[in-house]
């Protein structure tokens, strides 16, 4: 789940960095503000290395055939509560893009919105804990764990489609998008959301007072501790409210943000329709260099596969950016070119290695 | 479990590379900061079909990996990774798009092609951009430049350990598979129904070593309050670095939109 | 000195892991103690820099009394060298890690610099300021750890079990490398031939008492090593 630089635009990855950082401008000062907030920063390290250890443990999926792993995000609500639980999330997002390539620089933005905001701020505090409302056991924690994770990847599935879609790089329509999307992170959110129930279930029966204590907005850990002060008084109320009101805003914003976008790339649905009827002359009118046979031969491949519906994008020529033939030649020359320059840097520094003088 | 070892593997590559001598790795981490962040922005600016505009960005890459003896092998192969997601969504603009755009000899090249071409274009450059910013600059360096620019301390800690840790528990993490896997006589994969506990052990011993862990920062007089010294002073060299990669990557843009 | 009045240690279930101890040591001095598996020696050691919360009892060091508002002048003077390295080096490069300690106590960059160095040279590990802590040895991580400690320039010396996961090799290096330090060192540990070569008096400590302190002889003492596991 992802998401690429190369899917995104600046406008939306931006939009999405902005909200991200602030997602963890008001975490942060969360935690500090917490007394054991000393205490915390260990742990939330050495969890966010475990979401990453636990990521590496493949387990066989009954009846499939094929094995998963772990994402996390709802596990470690769980086990450290939503908001430290997010930043750790954080953290390891940050190194799978910049050591394991997974998710772009410019692309954080989104997937720590989707993978660590929608679990951790959004369903945590808004599916996770109503369902355990009434007090934890066995039954109520694995339905509290399957319910978050399934709807925490669809909403995150569903953003990561918003996001693409906004972004106008895929002509993916959204429909279809969706379509491929969510049934897929449904299946994932149910594997997901049943590990997540027996890690859960199992440490609730070893260490009860863990999930407790998050639970409480008092993480458990430090008890037996002198630095900061023991048995501090839970939060309270008012802390929660205020998280909903800071999430409810962070959402509107990305909403709103997010249909402009999506309104600037698709100017209007009257263009879109116009572009529709006439793709046919469109696709005569270039045709000068288009010989039928390709048409219809894309065409043909279009209608045999199932779920593509039967309309293309019009674009006009000037869309394509200045691409023809004589481009290409040119982009290839400018391949060449680069990979030269490379070339004979590399070399003249080796030789350079060689003799020192 | 041969993914377990090869990811730290993976993981101390990129260490080891940064650990070069060359004038990249001198360079100020905000200048190779900077112009990582700008040359992805300006990337991922282009149009859907505007594959020419960004071939000259090539050069960023391919200069950047020779100049700072990175081995082409090690950081391509990372940017496999970033391949299937941006496939599953370039291939339906094949199928989707299918308006030509212009023929070569005869065969013609629709734009859905075109724009799948782009986006790999694009992720070729994006993806190379974050792994020449770690590969050329350490770690640390790379932290303490983050709280310079006044990311909170709390959330850079929380960076490092994670950073720091993800080796000790893979190691903890192999170990336990390794026994699992001796005496369960299966495949590699780890039955689910001992998913619960055995994740649920990894979990519970590692906060246990993150309690000791924290204990040993205290010891040691940790508090949030510190904060880390700037060690690099921004040079001559570091913005004659960042106009060099920013002055081309801006006026292609520009030429980009002008014709 | 380090004095150590009926301190009493629990754990979270309220029984005893320490139990009415008392004992002292001397500036520069080298005392074991020794103590089965389970005998208390962490939770005692953990104690003394105020990890663990002390029940009941008194911890002097020097004029200073361990309390809530002394902790950090106490562990600035007494420094903890953990059993699993691996708790201890956290940072991603051992410069950092040593450096931790000192910048954590006010030094400014340059003081730091010089007292990383000055730790590592006397560990004579140099060479691995840059390195990261995953790719160290198992000796090497002892002597990195013992020299994040070293870096904060203590007067005393808590050491739990130092000579856990060493080879032969890397042992006898720490027995020459530990000798030349001058602090006052308090060494738990069940490896009862390093305590010989090490110390000169020794703590027995059994079920989270101490049943002897008494000179380097106890350890020749079959029968009262036997009765306590060792």
């Amino acid at each position: 789940m992802h998401m690429a630089d190369a899917l995104l635009s600046p406008a939306v990855g931006l939009t999405m960095g902005a909200v991200s950082v602030a997602a963890i401008k008001v975490s942060v000062s969360k935690v500090r503000k917490s007394e054991l907030s000393e205490k915390m920063v260990p742990i939330m390290g050495v969890a966010g290395a475990m979401v990453f250890a636990g990521q590496m443990i493949n387990f066989a999926i009954p009846a499939t055939g094929s094995s998963g792993h772990i994402g996390g995000g709802i596990m470690l609500a769980g086990l450290l509560g939503g908001v430290p639980a997010f930043l750790s999330i954080t953290a390891v997002l940050i190194i799978q893009c910049l050591f394991f390539a997974d998710g772009g620089l410019l692309a954080l933005g989104c997937n720590i919105f989707n993978m660590g905001v929608v679990p951790c701020l959004i369903i945590y505090p808004l599916v996770f804990k109503p369902l355990l409302s009434k007090g934890i056991d066995l039954k109520r924690l694995s339905a509290a764990s399957i319910a978050s994770a399934v709807i925490g990847l669809e909403l995150g599935a569903f953003c990561v489609v918003l996001q693409t879609v906004a972004s106008g790089i895929t002509v993916l329509p959204f429909g279809t998008f969706m379509g491929l999307m969510l049934p897929i992170h449904l299946v994932i959110g149910l594997v997901e959301g049943f590990v997540t129930a027996a890690v859960l279930c199992f440490i609730y029966k070893m260490r009860p007072e863990i999930l407790h204590a998050a639970h409480h907005n008092t993480p458990y850990f430090g008890s037996q501790n002198l630095a900061p002060a023991k048995d501090g008084p839970a939060q309270g109320g008012g802390g929660s409210t205020k998280r909903v009101v800071v999430i409810l805003a962070v959402v509107t914003v990305l909403v709103g943000g997010g249909l402009s976008l999506f309104a600037s790339t698709h100017p209007d649905g009257l263009e879109w329709a116009i572009g529709k009827t006439t793709e046919q002359a469109f696709g005569v009118e270039t045709g000068l260099e288009t010989d039928g046979s390709f048409y219809e031969s894309v065409a043909g491949v279009q209608n045999s596969t199932a779920f593509m519906p039967d309309y293309a994008f019009a674009s006009d020529p000037e869309n394509v950016g200045g691409t023809s033939v004589a481009g290409l030649v040119g982009a290839g020359i400018t391949f060449v070119l680069a990979a030269a320059t490379g070339l004979v840097i590399a070399k003249v520094k080796k030789r350079k290695s060689k003799c020192p003088t | 479990m041969p993914d377990i070892s090869a990811r730290v593997r993976e993981l101390r590559s990129l260490e080891n590379l940064a650990a070069g001598q060359t004038v990249i790795h001198r360079l100020h981490p905000l200048a190779k900061l900077l112009s990582a962040f700008v040359f992805i922005v300006f990337v991922v600016s282009f149009g859907r079909y505007e594959f020419v505009g960004l071939v000259p960005y090539l050069f960023y890459p391919f200069v950047l990996m020779a100049m700072a003896d990175l081995p082409y092998k090690v950081l391509l192969t990372r940017v496999l990774v970033a391949v299937p997601f941006c496939l599953f969504a370039g291939v339906s603009n094949v199928f989707f798009d299918t308006g030509a755009a212009f023929a070569v000899g005869g065969v013609a090249v629709s734009l859905g092609m075109l724009s799948l071409a782009t986006i790999l274009l694009k992720m070729y450059l994006t993806v190379m951009a974050a792994l020449l910013l770690v590969a050329t600059t350490p770690f640390t360096e790379l932290t303490a430049q983050l709280r310079r620019l006044f990311v909170p301390v709390i959330f850079v800690m929380v960076f490092e350990m994670t950073f720091r840790y993800i080796g000790v528990l893979f190691e903890e993490v192999y170990s336990m598979m390794t026994a699992y896997r001796l005496r369960s006589g299966t495949g590699k994969a780890l039955d689910m129904r001992h998913m619960g506990s055995f994740v649920g052990q990894l979990l519970l011993r590692g906060f246990d070593r993150a309690e000791r862990v924290h204990g040993a920062m205290c010891c040691r007089g940790y508090s949030l309050k510190h904060s880390p010294p700037a060690r690099h002073r921004f040079r001559g060299a570091d913005v004659l670095a960042l106009a060099t990669v920013c002055l081309p990557v801006v006026g292609l843009r520009i030429v980009g939109v002008l014709l | 000195m380090i004095q150590v009045r009926n301190l009493i240690v629990e754990y979270p279930d309220g029984t005893k892991a320490v139990d009415s101890v008392g004992f002292s040591v001397g500036p520069g001095e080298n005392v074991a103690l020794i103590g089965a598996n389970g005998a208390g020696k962490s939770s005692l050691v953990l104690a003394l820099v105020g990890v663990l919360l002390p029940a009941q009892g008194e911890i002097h060091v020097g004029e200073t009394v361990l309390h809530k508002k002394s902790l950090r002048e106490i562990r600035s003077r007494v420094g903890l060298v953990f059993q699993n390295p691996d708790d201890q080096l956290f940072m991603p490069n051992i410069f950092e890690d040593v450096a931790f300690g000192p910048r954590s106590f006010g030094c400014d960059e340059e003081e730091t610099t010089q007292r990383v160095r000055a730790a590592l040279s006397k560990l004579g590990i140099e060479h691995l300021a840059e390195r990261s802590p995953l790719k160290l040895s198992g000796g090497e991580k002892r002597l990195a750890a013992i020299a994040t400690v070293l870096a904060m320039d203590p007067d005393y010396l808590l050491f739990d079990e130092p000579t856990a996961f060493l080879d032969p090799r890397a042992r006898r290096n720490l027995i020459d490398i530990l000798g030349e330090l001058p602090q006052g060192k308090l060494i738990a540990t069940h490896d009862l031939a390093f305590a010989g070569e090490m110390c000169s008096r020794v703590l027995l400590l059994e079920r989270g008492e101490i049943v002897a302190d008494a000179g380097i002889e106890l350890l020749r003492d079959g029968v009262a090593l036997e009765r306590v596991g060792l």
